[in-house]
């Protein structure tokens, strides 16, 4: 299978560096969810991070458009240091995409217009070209005909690639999937990581958190467990899935295959 | 049989009208400014920000947790009483201001509570997308706060309309101080004169009750479909 790999540069793209990060939670105490992570993403690259439910996955995805803050360590997107106060988080976020679990569409707003309004906000462009932006990403994403339809009359796999319209609408440089297709029901979870897999064709540099191992092993150029706030084990998909060595990741995988 | 009832209403029905028409003023400056004050203050106190989150707090549970009536007699006669010049409030001055502030004190609670009833992904995809604090707020989180409010700001509408009738306490010649003059004119009417000023309070009343069921059909729908 032809994948992103080919796509691969030096440049890199995402650079973690010793993050850490601690939730004070009401019951368990001070949690540890990321615990001195580091990793890069280069220039082309599809990382997929997995592991079980609070391995801190999802935290470590989300500091990296600064949705989260570290409480030690340093992240650069594209050369923007995202950990600096003095840096612009907002360009910095115009530059990185986001897709989400639950796919938070503007709810209040047609499909159409859920991927107009960054564009005139964020990038002001004119309204004219947003909406043939829009059109197009639309058309890109394969529901055309939805542009009128407000998120509550859409399905979950379409309200998904509206959502994937919406960033791809701002030109990202790298692309976030925080468990885009486990909210999903079954038969549309295929669909969106067809999708997924043909932007990766294309060449966009993404960090993937998913559970879906099938796709994580024919698209990802890398894999990325995760236990308890720590990389545990890294590596390219065949060495990954076939021979693992650390024995949590084996257990995992055991589990889950 | 009935002739001297009908006479006696036709002689107070102006002045009734009269005094309906005073807090109809005092009540759309109450609901006016107090809407203003609660969007700013509601708007605020989701930012969390230390510090005036705290004080925000504070403005609401005093005027939510005391009556109305003691928070007038403050305004009207002991503000006064300091002898700061520009807290010598006359009985028009304190009952408006008195109003405009217990209605923000509810209006803020109410806007507070609609943005931190709205799903946190809301905002989180407005910041993901690059939007700053500001424009998630103006573009994506007020529109469908504003969506949430309009029950139980119209229920705090009646609230403040009603609430009214105690402004007569301080000489104000509202519907119920106008409702008082008239049993003073006619003692052996008094049953009679409260049915007319509860049916005028009503008839206030009961239409900004439909029109909250109106817009919210016409305009609330929307964001109640979300999944």
């Amino acid at each position: 299978m032809e994948n992103a790999r080919s796509h691969q540069s030096e440049a890199i793209m995402v650079s973690i560096e010793a993050v850490s990060r601690s939730f004070k939670l009401p019951r368990a105490g001070k949690v540890r969810a990321l615990d001195e992570v580091s990793a890069t993403v280069r220039q082309g690259e599809v990382v997929v991070i997995i592991g079980a439910s609070g391995s801190g996955k999802s935290t470590l995805l989300r500091t990296v458009n600064a949705l989260e803050r570290v409480d030690e360590g340093r992240i650069t997107v594209n050369g923007i240091e995202v950990t600096n106060p003095q840096s612009n988080l907002n360009r910095l976020r115009a530059n990185v995409g986001m897709v989400f679990q639950h796919f938070n569409l503007f709810a209040h707003k047609t499909a159409l217009e859920n991927i107009v309004l960054p564009q005139t906000v964020v990038l002001k462009r004119s309204r004219d070209e947003a909406v043939s932006r829009a059109r197009e990403l639309l058309s890109r994403v394969g529901i055309p005909e939805k542009a009128d339809a407000p998120p509550g009359d859409l399905s979950g796999g379409q309200q998904q690639r509206v959502a994937i319209a919406r960033a791809l609408a701002m030109n990202p440089k790298v692309m976030l999937f925080d468990e885009a297709t486990s909210a999903l029901d079954p038969e549309t979870v295929g669909g969106i990581l067809a999708l997924m897999r043909e932007l990766a064709d294309e060449g966009m540099t993404m960090m993937v958190v998913t559970h879906e191992m099938k796709f994580a092993e024919d698209v990802g150029s890398r894999i990325i467990f995760m236990d308890q706030g720590k990389i545990v084990e890294e590596g390219a998909p065949t060495m990954f899935f076939k021979a693992p060595d650390n024995e949590r990741t084996k257990e995992f995988l055991n589990q889950i295959l | 049989m009935f002739q001297d009832q009908i006479q006696m209403i036709q002689s107070i029905t102006p002045f009734l009208l009269e005094g309906l028409w005073l807090t109809f003023r005092i009540t759309i400056i109450g609901i006016v400014v107090g809407s203003l004050i609660g969007m700013v203050l509601g708007t605020l106190r989701s930012l969390r920000i230390p510090g005036l989150t705290a004080l925000i707090g504070l403005y609401i549970h005093l005027f939510r947790g005391s009556p109305f009536l003691v928070q007038l007699y403050i305004f009207y006669y002991l503000l006064p009483e300091l002898g700061v010049a520009w807290l010598q409030f006359d009985s028009m001055q304190a009952a408006v201001i008195t109003l405009c502030l217990y209605t923000g004190s509810y209006v803020t609670e109410i806007v507070n509570s609609a943005i931190a009833a709205l799903p946190k992904g809301q905002d989180e995809a407005a910041r993901a997308v690059g939007m700053t604090k500001a424009q998630s707020l103006w573009y994506v989180v007020l529109p469908q706060a504003l969506r949430m409010i309009i029950p139980p700001m119209s229920g705090v509408f009646v609230i403040i309309i009603k609430s009214t009738a105690i402004l007569s306490v301080v000489g104000l010649s509202e519907l119920t101080r106008q409702g008082q003059i008239a049993s003073l004119r006619f003692p052996g009417d008094l049953l009679l004169i409260y049915v007319c000023v509860a049916a005028l309070y009503f008839v206030y009343c009961y239409p900004v009750l439909k029109f909250a069921d109106w817009a919210e059909k016409r305009i609330g729908g929307v964001t109640l479909k979300m999944r």
